[in-house]
């Protein structure tokens, strides 16, 4: 069937789409599920607890290395960036402009009215763009390079450590199993509401409505979804006692997830370097360089 | 209502709910200049309700870590950027649920129908209250602004949340609302 490259409002299973992967069984794909989440953890880390531009330039070159080596098309990977750089300038400008530096010394680049530039307000923009590009290309990687089977066998793995404080791991991994198997049923049961209303004479077209107005229009849609979602949930837990299901404990696993030397090797590796981009971050490596070209004014 | 295996299922139903309300953009009701008002954390609010706190701390955390992602993936609006940084998107929406729960709780005894608007109030508000706190620590806005955003967008939502938990939760436990309804 020929698809129209504008999706029509009527449809919406081909709209959610989360975790497109991309089977191109590289060396990236072939890494244990376990250590990629648990790399972009530490990229989360770094990325979130350092603030040095040196720092984040050097997570980006490993995470480009390792889209290099995923064979990730790189058409692919920028698609997902495009959408954003419209907002991410504007956010930079705002963060350069509106938002007041601060640090021990402010060398003032340009100033206007009441707009005044200094060399930290300019490294916190370019900061603030870094991180988004290095987080959102971290993410898009591990979802490319990683199916949901082995997202959430992974996630299952992960907690499991957690147990002992509590933490029901094999529950978690099977919620968030359940979220991912729901959302396309879902997505029909919306598509099917949404006609069934529209044949009803609704008109769900564009169009900028009041609150009112446009609240009032949902909620026939929204309460039929979460009711039908709930009866949904009590067929889903009627056929899981029904074949026995008691919950995580003494329950075993067909697919067995076995961690290999270069497992280890990627988190140890990863780790290192977001210890390194800490570091950087910590002893603010760009103000050091600064002082070392230009005086600080008093 | 204390059965394992439908607090599991429950919190994956509703956390699918919430993630398919952002990927839809049903979730999303367009209000002021662009800043668009969100119910996506109305399910959590629900689950919360229906099975209990922890059910609520994990359909949050499905909502924070989908907000993450579609910040990282496919943002729709300047705002999207920011919910990158963890402590924004998932440590404020793990709280929504408990305290909604909380309010539920708490006047059940006095009126079914109050119990769950309130609950819907305090979980958005929740919501807003401690995801533009986030922002405003991490100084990606200033005070100022937070404070009008929170007035524009945290009010509506609260009541757009109210509205939705008290018809949807009566609906499912049928609890009469006014005297409306077929009386035959």
């Amino acid at each position: 069937m020929n698809r129209p490259s504008r999706p029509s409002e009527f449809e919406l299973v081909g709209r959610v789409t989360i975790g497109q992967y991309l089977p191109t069984n590289s060396q990236v794909h072939q890494l244990d599920p376990r250590a990629k989440l648990l790399m972009v953890l530490l990229l989360a880390i770094g990325v979130v607890a350092s603030d040095s531009l040196l720092g984040l330039a050097i997570l980006l070159g490993g995470v480009a290395l390792c889209l290099v080596s995923a064979r990730i098309p790189l058409g692919y990977t920028l698609d997902g960036l495009r959408p954003a750089l419209p907002f991410l300038l504007l956010l930079a400008l705002l963060q350069i402009l509106v938002i007041p530096a601060r640090g021990p010394c402010l060398r003032t680049v340009w100033e206007w009215a009441f707009f005044s530039v200094t060399d930290r307000s300019l490294l916190a923009g370019a900061v603030l763009a870094l991180r988004f590009v290095v987080m959102a290309l971290g993410i898009s990687l591990v979802s490319f390079s990683t199916s949901t089977t082995e997202l959430t066998h992974g996630i299952e793995h992960l907690l499991r450590p957690m147990q002992t404080f509590g933490l029901p791991a094999h529950e978690a991994a099977l919620v968030v199993n359940i979220t991912i198997r729901f959302l396309p049923i879902l997505a029909a049961e919306a598509e099917r509401l949404l006609k069934a209303q529209a044949s009803r004479g609704a008109d769900f077209g564009p169009g900028r409505f009041g609150l009112l107005t446009r609240a009032r229009k949902l909620l026939p849609l929204l309460v039929p979804l979460f009711l039908i979602s709930l009866r949904r949930a009590d067929q889903l837990v009627e056929a899981m006692e029904a074949r026995c299901y008691l919950g995580g404990k003494g329950r075993t696993n067909l697919i067995q997830l076995r961690a290999h030397p270069r497992d280890h090797l990627a988190v140890l590796a990863t780790s290192m370097v977001v210890a390194l981009v800490v570091y950087l971050g910590s002893i603010d490596v760009e103000g050091l360089i600064l002082s070392s070209i230009l005086p600080c004014p008093t | 209502m204390n059965n394992p295996t439908r607090k599991v299922v429950v919190a994956g139903v509703m956390g699918a709910i919430s993630v398919f309300l952002g990927a839809s953009h049903w979730g999303f009701v367009p209000w002021l200049a662009g800043a668009a008002l969100t119910i996506m954390h109305v399910p959590v609010i629900i689950g919360a309700i229906l099975e209990g706190p922890w059910v609520g701390v994990a359909i949050g955390a499905i909502f924070g870590a989908f907000s993450l992602l579609q910040g990282a993936i496919a943002p729709t609006g300047p705002a999207d950027v920011w919910f990158t940084n963890p402590l924004v998107s998932i440590l404020p929406r793990l709280l929504i649920g408990p305290i909604a729960w909380l309010a539920y709780r708490a006047l059940r005894q006095i009126s079914e129908v109050a119990a769950l608007a309130i609950s819907g109030v305090a979980g958005s508000l929740t919501n807003t209250v401690l995801v533009l706190g986030a922002l405003g620590l991490l100084r990606f806005l200033p005070w100022g602004v937070i404070g009008t955003i929170a007035v524009t967008n945290g009010l509506p939502e609260a009541v757009l949340a109210a509205v939705l938990t008290v018809a949807v939760v009566a609906a499912w436990k049928r609890i009469a609302i006014g005297q409306k309804g077929s009386t035959v």
